[in-house]
């Protein structure tokens, strides 16, 4: 930047080039150690055959081998379906109770702050305390709603309801817990949603005489679609890698009819010691995230692109 | 009837519709969404026996006999103080730290800008328990295991994804002239930085460190394997009376208790910032 008085051409800091890279330096650098050396390690230890309970145990270079037999194991295909079942109806039924929720705020009604509180605060417990409340809750026979749900059933003179006991209730124990926990977070992303919606358009429809369901097709669903996609794509992440409250609530059980990907991983890792083999599937759980986050960022961005931003 | 249908499409429609079905639903919400709440409050205050009986009793003397076992012989308040001492130190690091990486992305043009960001991001994507056993081992090597320094760092590596891409956001929306007028006026690049921008962003930053603290504070799995006696936090101390053969549910309420209020209050006290930043941070 030459100066117009002649002096000595002195380049501002902000102008070089190296200057983002200064600000970005410390955050990289702590990526780089805790994201980066694990991942580098995990890529070695399942190129191995370590069993650390076993240390007695020759150890080779095994290749690809422990990835080959992961995939071959039906065990994973289990683990695999029960995570997808579990995060594709969670986030599901998170999306439209959710959605419902968030439209009804947009009535006119009396102690909304006072609603609003109360709805957000499963969001906030902490995943491990959720898993214990509801696990007494739903104590067999004692818990607070066994027993009502116990009374219930004599009354009506159905089966009582299993909950967490048989594989058939378990997973579907499991995903409502998760959907009362965050169908706060969808309600306040889509609630944003929809409150930054100019009202015009509503108008237009007004006088046009449009149905409230063509409405909400024609206008409020489009003008949410940034609103949605971020609220899925977070959602989404985020249970798929669900761990402290199945840990705590069922750890897989009964048998292996809630075994998530990152229950089994645990099991593998931590009560069998298996760590070669946990090494290899924590990488195969990485990249089935990877691939999902890029098909979510690549639709972010086009819808980001569309809307002109 | 159409006419009354347009109605519910509508927004900021003055209250002359009868709404009482609205109540009776959120009504329904609520209590279904505080009832483990209520139940988990109400069991930390009850005797032992009223705690496992059934069936359930609503109505109890209560008793502070479980919070006293906690703190007085479990040291309940040190696993607080731990707690505190982690999640306040590494929201504080990362949210710090962030915010430069943060402004670098949305401010300047580089080759390989959007791989990095990319990179950032991926971080997040990593099961928690696939990095677990990797650092459990660096921090033997280093000397790190069941230290304040192991955790925090582990902490601000969990959280900075998250923040870098919640202001990255929030930057991109600050005009660049802000600046620019500044520089003019012969400013420093960090004058202008702390005089223009960051007080415009103090209520995204404010959010950001808001939500940062809540996961922190409610991490399980890295602190129930990387500390230990001298560092451990509540959420692993918790689960101890969770697992005992016979779990007595009046300690286990209280534990719980411990762990929770804490940050209910936080976030019934700056719940008018948590919501608008996390909303606006989300949707734009």
């Amino acid at each position: 930047m030459p100066d117009a008085f002649g002096a000595a051409p002195k380049v501002a800091i902000q102008n070089r080039r190296w200057f983002p890279w200064l600000l970005m330096g410390p955050t990289l650098l702590i990526l780089f150690v805790v994201g980066i050396f694990p991942f580098g390690y995990s890529i070695w230890l399942a190129s191995t055959n370590i069993i650390l309970s076993k240390p007695y145990l020759d150890t080779w270079f095994v290749g690809l081998e422990q990835y080959q037999s992961l995939i071959q194991d039906p065990d994973f295909f289990n683990a695999l379906r029960i995570t997808l079942v579990f995060t594709g109806s969670a986030v599901f039924l998170e999306f439209w109770a959710g959605l419902g929720l968030a439209l009804l705020f947009r009535r006119q009604i009396r102690g909304k702050a006072l609603y609003r509180l109360a709805i957000l605060l499963p969001m906030v417990m902490p995943p491990l305390v959720v898993g214990l409340v509801w696990k007494y809750m739903l104590f067999p026979n004692s818990g607070l709603i066994s027993y009502y749900a116990n009374a219930l059933a004599g009354l009506i003179g159905v089966a009582p309801p299993t909950f967490l006991n048989e594989p058939g209730s378990a997973l579907q124990t499991l995903i409502f817990i998760d959907v009362w926990q965050w169908t706060p977070f969808m309600f306040l992303i889509l609630h944003a949603g929809l409150a930054a919606i100019p009202p015009e358009p509503y108008e237009a429809a007004e006088i046009d005489g449009a149905g409230a369901w063509r409405v909400f097709w024609t206008i409020t669903m489009p003008m949410l679609k940034p609103a949605i996609l971020i609220a899925l794509v977070i959602r989404t992440m985020d249970a798929f890698r669900t761990y402290d409250q199945i840990a705590v609530l069922t750890a897989g059980g009964p048998g292996n009819a809630t075994e998530t990907l990152n229950i089994w991983l645990t099991n593998l890792a931590f009560r069998f010691f298996d760590v070669s083999k946990g090494a290899a599937l924590s990488l195969i759980i990485f990249v089935l995230i990877l691939i999902m986050s890029t098909i979510f960022i690549r639709i972010l961005s086009r819808s980001r692109i569309d809307e002109g931003k | 009837m159409p006419r009354d249908l347009t109605r519910i499409a509508s927004p900021d429609k003055p209250e002359t519709e009868r709404n009482w079905w609205v109540h009776v639903i959120l009504l329904a919400v609520c209590v279904i969404a505080m009832l483990p709440v209520v139940w988990m409050v109400m069991t930390a205050f009850m005797p032992r026996d009223v705690a496992k009986a059934v069936p359930p009793q609503w109505l109890f003397p209560p008793t502070l006999d479980a919070f006293r076992m906690l703190i007085f012989e479990q040291g309940m308040l040190g696993f607080l103080k731990n707690s505190l001492i982690v999640s306040v130190s590494s929201t504080l690091l990362s949210v710090t730290i962030g915010m430069f990486c943060a402004y670098a992305l949305a401010r300047f043009e580089f080759a390989g800008k959007e791989d990095v960001s990319f990179w950032i991001l991926t971080n997040r994507m990593m099961p928690a328990v696939a990095v677990i056993l990797p650092m459990f081992l660096i921090f033997k090597t280093l000397n790190l295991l069941d230290t304040y320094v192991g955790l925090i760092l582990l902490y601000t590596a969990m959280q900075l994804p998250f923040v870098v891409w919640m202001l990255k956001g929030y930057f991109e929306d600050i005009p660049r002239q802000l600046e620019e007028i500044a520089l003019v006026d012969g400013d420093t690049w960090f004058g202008a930085f702390r005089r223009v921008v960051l007080p415009l962003m103090t209520p995204a930053i404010t959010a950001t460190a808001i939500f940062v603290l809540i996961l922190s504070w409610n991490e399980y799995a890295f602190a129930l394997f990387l500390s230990g006696s001298a560092t451990k936090t509540l959420p692993p101390a918790v689960v101890i009376f969770a697992v005992n053969a016979e779990v007595s549910w009046d300690v286990l309420g209280a534990a719980c208790l411990i762990i929770t209020a804490p940050i209910m209050i936080f976030v019934i006290a700056v719940q008018k910032q948590f919501i608008r930043g996390l909303s606006m941070g989300m949707v734009r």
